[in-house]
């Protein structure tokens, strides 16, 4: 299901109807519903209600496939997330976000199912040209311990408006811990949104697709 | 005595129209996105006295025209923004239609 999630996110990609960084709470009433692909190390489908602007909840399936080794983990979780603040600025708004939650993995270096806890932060600023954020997510459980750090900037062609098709150019930087992949893992992407639509795809310095795809409603 | 009707008769249309304003025009901070925008358009549609709703990032614009007879007070839409997580700078009443403003919007003039 997940493949397929994500597989559909890249058709939408490569077919040219792609979005700034996604966040975990999109507006009071709204549900997100996120999947990503990430260059065969990462996979993650998320589902969350935000019944505030600042609050959110949900869940979500992370699969991670190391590329240093043949280590595997299947995390299914449960989380809730929160606007620490937002900065509405004239031409910019700024945004520190929270994270955790528990849930229930597998992996193929242990046995059963352990208990798995998450936690996680993002800062960004984005203005209608200059986007920039940071993510730290980590997952961890008594049997291993794996954190995803990524950097984004990006920078838009043009100003988008509300009803037209938004374009972001952007650079990605990832780092794995846990023995999931050795160094930065860089990637250019392109990311388009259009009313709740968002998708992004691009290629990783490794030459493999990396493509996240969003629906706000 | 007919200086009275000449102040008088003014002052009570200009007090209609503003009774009655066709568009309430709001400059807002923080509007960046379509994702915003989508946001404040969902809350400011859950008034029954909302007949439509104009964003604009490139004027920090949000407009409601009103359905005939009703009105929203300027603090329930702070409110509203503020509960959609944007801060609202100005608010204007004006008897400029929607449709017409939408247009104005489209050519690029604030």
């Amino acid at each position: 299901m997940l493949r397929w999630s994500v597989g559909l996110a890249g058709a939408c990609a490569l077919a040219g109807s792609i979005t700034v960084m996604a966040k975990p709470i999109a507006f009071a009433g709204g549900y997100t519903v996120m999947a990503e692909y990430g260059a065969g190390t990462m996979e993650e489908l998320q589902l969350f209600y935000a019944p505030r602007y600042d609050f959110s909840f949900g869940g979500g399936h992370l699969e991670l496939d190391s590329d240093e080794t043949t280590k595997t983990r299947s995390i299914n979780y449960a989380r809730l997330n929160y606007l620490l603040h937002r900065w509405n600025l004239d031409n910019a708004q700024a945004n520190v976000f929270v994270w955790g939650g528990v849930g229930s993995a597998t992996g193929n270096t242990f046995t059963g199912s352990v208990l798995a806890e998450n936690a996680g932060a993002q800062a960004d600023y984005e203005t209608r040209r200059i986007y920039a954020s940071f993510k730290t997510d980590w997952q961890g459980s008594s049997a291993f311990s794996h954190r995803i750090d990524t950097l984004q900037l990006g920078l838009a062609p043009y100003r988008h408006e509300y009803g037209g098709i938004a374009t972001w150019f952007l650079v990605q930087a990832r780092q794995y811990t846990g023995g999931i992949h050795r160094g930065t893992e860089s990637a250019l992407l392109l990311r388009l949104f259009k009313g709740g639509v968002w998708v992004e795809a691009g290629v990783t310095n490794g030459g493999k697709l990396q493509a996240m795809a969003m629906v706000n409603f | 005595m007919k200086f009275l009707p000449r102040v008088l008769i003014p002052l009570l249309l200009l007090a209609s129209a503003s009774a009655q304003a066709a568009t309430i025009e709001m400059n807002v901070n923080g509007l960046v996105c379509a994702f915003c925008a989508q946001g404040i358009e969902k809350q400011l549609r859950k008034f029954p006295a909302t007949a439509d709703v104009v964003v604009s990032l490139e004027q920090k614009l949000v407009a409601v025209s009103l359905k005939d007879g009703q009105d929203i007070s300027d603090a329930e839409l702070r409110r509203a923004l503020t509960n959609a997580g944007y801060t609202v700078k100005a608010i204007e009443r004006t008897q400029t239609p929607i449709a017409e403003l939408r247009e104005r919007l489209k050519q690029g003039k604030p």
